[in-house]
């Protein structure tokens, strides 16, 4: 491995991904080149902690000895994570660790002292990567804060283990260097070619009626659009409020009675016996074929429509929310019965935060099916609203206008159900933590 | 070792002898016949059972036996068919009258794969029990649990979610939860047959250490001979399917214990004399298993 080759590695890594470029090249003539195979150990628990090492490339199981408080004692470093932090540790010098390679493993050690050292020269610097190196050792190896704050400081001001945001902004600089959003831009990418090219350039039979993908574009972005809506004319502003009230409403009341019928079917089995058949044999009549009756039902043209969207989203909740019920593992119940729980306690204390994550996968579907019948509800009854807009423009020949109010379903649709799931990720801290873990 | 482990020798026959501890168990004759009606699974076969206040009792039988069965019925899960269960000469449960026993904080289960609520804190958990009974403040359950997290060696996990540490130290929060309760019985259902050896280890002395601070009794379902031996006061043997005590073993190594019994002659010799036992019952409990299915 040649200078520049080091420094790139260096760059990529968290503690010194902010160094300036010439005190890279300066560091990585301090570093040395090494490979391992796989099954090699590089060292034990209680060695003495002479380097600190960087992966190239290969995988090497890092395992905290009991008794360092480690939250999460096991972790495997890959390519461009650092390792042998015991190396710079003010009052440590040796191992904590024992570290094994899973595969062939190519890495580059440095040695503390010399590190320490060479940031002697420029403080400033040699504090903030220490302080990296402290966020590091704190939130990516799990170690208590005493002890990540153990790590030499070269100016008067003291260091402190970063908050979360400097942490957030290195996993976004490295989701930026990943794969992962240029993959869904070309995703993106594709879908509007094959718009582009079937209509305006191929002119392929089946789409030669459509509106291609300038005029839409056109249409949408113009402060003096032909048909009428834009985003710069109120009325499409209007439209998609109306229909985000209606949302709101039928989202909400579906919320709050599915919830808890849902969680009352899950628990109690009597409640079970009487409401559940009749359940089941009004969920799998379409919404469409509510249409007729609601409109009938309710005056206006507003509370059919709230009414049609509010169905469809009460079955998904109050399904899902039951289904959340009965996976609950029996023990926890028992638990909690053992630790003096009465009744009510366990339901509230078990049942309602066990039932959780199926219940907001239930709020994430009922959102979706919200949308879904609000549209057919507008087509057929509406006055106003995105669906309305769809199918009025349709008998009115303004082919464009469709497809604007097709995008904004698209996208409001989209930040809708965002909004649930960040709902839930807010709700349920314990899961999200859990699944981060599992690297999911 | 610490000072406190070495003055407690508690011999098998503690409850008997000391009049303070609490949390003696009497089985007599208990008999649990699953679905009477219909299929009738008779779990539990005329089982009669004394475990003394602070013993580590031993329980070990081949797989679906009816362990789990008896255990339930002590911590209040179901019901019995008939006999009588006593804790400190009190009638826990005893049908027709009293077919259930209640399940209450005085006998907790540790149960086969955990049940820490995963969305609680650790602390949160350990604080549980006292909060539901609400029988001190909310400022001295919280101290309280800091100061046993502390003192087994679980500081700076408090705000971790279970799911964030390691299977080990989410074995070590549930029996402090257990703890914090004061109970006089912990009923353990094969808490570490998920855990690797190494880990297991660590837990077995960790239990023990626990123990000889605690001196509960100790009603403890397992499958590993390794572990009945190295923990308990005495094994019970059970039989297959319908399970009631096939022998009783004493195991006269004095505690406190640590590894190094793993190596003794004596451990050795009981090991020789329960193998065979168990083996015996486990091949029964296995061409049982291929007539009915
Ligand atoms: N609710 C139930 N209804 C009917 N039969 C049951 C029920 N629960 C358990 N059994 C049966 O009773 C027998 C004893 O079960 P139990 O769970 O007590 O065994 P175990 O000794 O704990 O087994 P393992 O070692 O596998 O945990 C088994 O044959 C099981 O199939
Ligand atoms: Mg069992």
């Amino acid at each position: 491995m040649n200078q520049n080759q080091t420094a790139d590695l260096l760059k990529r890594s968290m503690p010194f991904q902010t160094v300036p470029g010439e005190m890279l090249e300066a560091i990585a003539k301090l570093a040395r080149y090494e490979s391992y195979a796989r099954g090699d150990v590089i060292y034990h628990q209680g060695d003495f902690a002479d380097d600190v090492f960087i992966v190239s490339s290969g995988a090497v199981q890092h395992t905290l000895g009991i008794g360092f408080q480690a939250t999460h004692p096991e972790k495997i470093v890959r390519s461009g994570g650092v390792f042998g932090w015991a190396a710079v540790l003010d009052n440590q010098r040796t191992r904590m660790a024992k570290t094994v390679c899973m595969e062939r493993t190519e890495l580059i050690r440095i040695n503390g002292e010399e590190l320490i050292n060479f940031f002697k020269a420029t403080p400033e610097t040699g504090d903030i990567v220490m302080s990296r190196f402290a966020t590091m050792i704190n939130k990516e190896y799990t170690m208590p804060e005493e002890v990540a704050g153990h790590v030499p400081h070269f100016t008067q001001v003291p260091v402190t283990v970063a908050t979360g945001l400097s942490l957030t902004m290195f996993r976004l600089s490295q989701w930026l260097k990943s794969p992962k959003p240029y993959l869904m831009m070309t995703g993106f990418g594709i879908l509007l070619a094959t718009w582009y090219l079937a209509v305006e350039v191929w002119k392929l039979p089946r789409f030669a009626d459509m509106p291609g993908l300038t005029t839409v574009m056109k249409e949408w972005f113009s402060k003096d659009p032909v048909y009428g809506l834009s985003i710069w004319t109120p009325e499409y502003y209007q439209h998609i409020w109306v229909s985000v009230r209606r949302i709101l409403i039928a989202f909400f009341l579906a919320t709050v009675l599915g919830v808890p019928l849902g969680l009352f079917l899950g628990w109690s089995k009597t409640f079970r016996e009487y409401v559940f058949p009749v359940f089941e044999t009004l969920r799998p009549i379409p919404i469409l074929a509510w249409v007729p009756l609601a409109i009938i039902m309710f005056q206006g043209s507003e509370t059919p429509v709230i009414f049609l969207t509010f169905l469809a989203s009460f079955y998904a909740t109050a399904l899902n929310t039951m289904l959340g019920v009965e996976t609950i593992d029996e023990s926890y119940s028992r638990a909690a019965a053992c630790l003096g729980a009465s009744k009510w306690q366990v339901f509230r204390e078990v049942i309602v935060p066990g039932a959780m994550p199926f219940m907001f996968t239930g709020l994430q579907i009922s959102i979706g099916v919200a949308w879904f019948s609000l549209v057919a509800g507008e087509m057929v009854a509406g006055e106003y609203g995105l669906g309305y807009v769809i199918n009025t423009s349709y008998t009115m020949v303004r082919y464009p206008t469709i497809v604007i109010g097709m995008i904004t379903l698209g996208i409001v649709g989209y930040v809708s159900s965002a909004l649930v799931r960040m709902a839930g990720d807010y709700m349920m801290q314990w899961r999200v933590r859990e699944l981060a873990l599992g690297g999911r | 070792m610490s000072a406190v482990m070495q003055d407690l020798k508690v011999p098998p026959q503690a409850g008997k002898a000391g009049g303070a501890l609490k949390g003696a168990i009497r089985i007599e004759d208990v008999v649990k016949i699953y679905d009477p009606e219909g299929a009738a699974v008779m779990a539990v076969d005329h089982c009669s059972l004394d475990i003394p206040a602070g013993e580590i009792c031993m329980i070990v039988g081949p797989s679906g036996c009816g362990k789990t069965t008896l255990l339930n019925a002590i911590a209040g899960f179901h019901s019995i068919t008939s006999g009588k269960i006593y804790l400190d000469n009190e009638l826990l449960c005893g049908p027709p009258e009293k077919p259930m026993a209640q399940p209450g904080a005085d006998r907790i289960v540790v149960f086969q794969n955990g049940a820490l609520f995963p969305w609680k804190s650790n602390i949160d958990n350990v604080a549980f029990g006292p909060m539901m009974q609400g029988k001190l403040s909310k400022k001295e359950i919280y101290e309280k649990a800091r100061s046993i997290m502390a003192d087994a060696g679980l500081s700076g996990t408090e705000h971790n979610f279970p799911g964030e540490v390691s299977s080990g130290l989410r074995r070590r929060v549930e029996i402090v939860r257990a703890l914090m309760n004061e109970p006089k019985v912990l009923l353990f259902d094969e808490p570490y047959r998920a855990l690797d050896s190494l880990t297991k280890s660590v837990m077995h002395e960790a239990l023990l250490e626990i123990y000889y601070k605690n001196k509960v009794t100790i009603f403890f379902i397992t499958h590993d001979l390794e572990e009945a031996i190295f923990l308990g006061h005495r094994l019970v043997i059970m039989t297959s399917r319908p399970c009631k005590p096939k022998k009783i073993i004493d195991v006269d190594i004095p505690h406190p214990r640590d590894y190094s019994v793993l190596t003794s002659t004596r451990y050795r010799q009981l090991m020789d004399e329960t193998v065979e036992l168990v083996h015996e019952e486990a091949k029964k409990a296995f061409s049982a298993g291929e007539k009915e299915g």
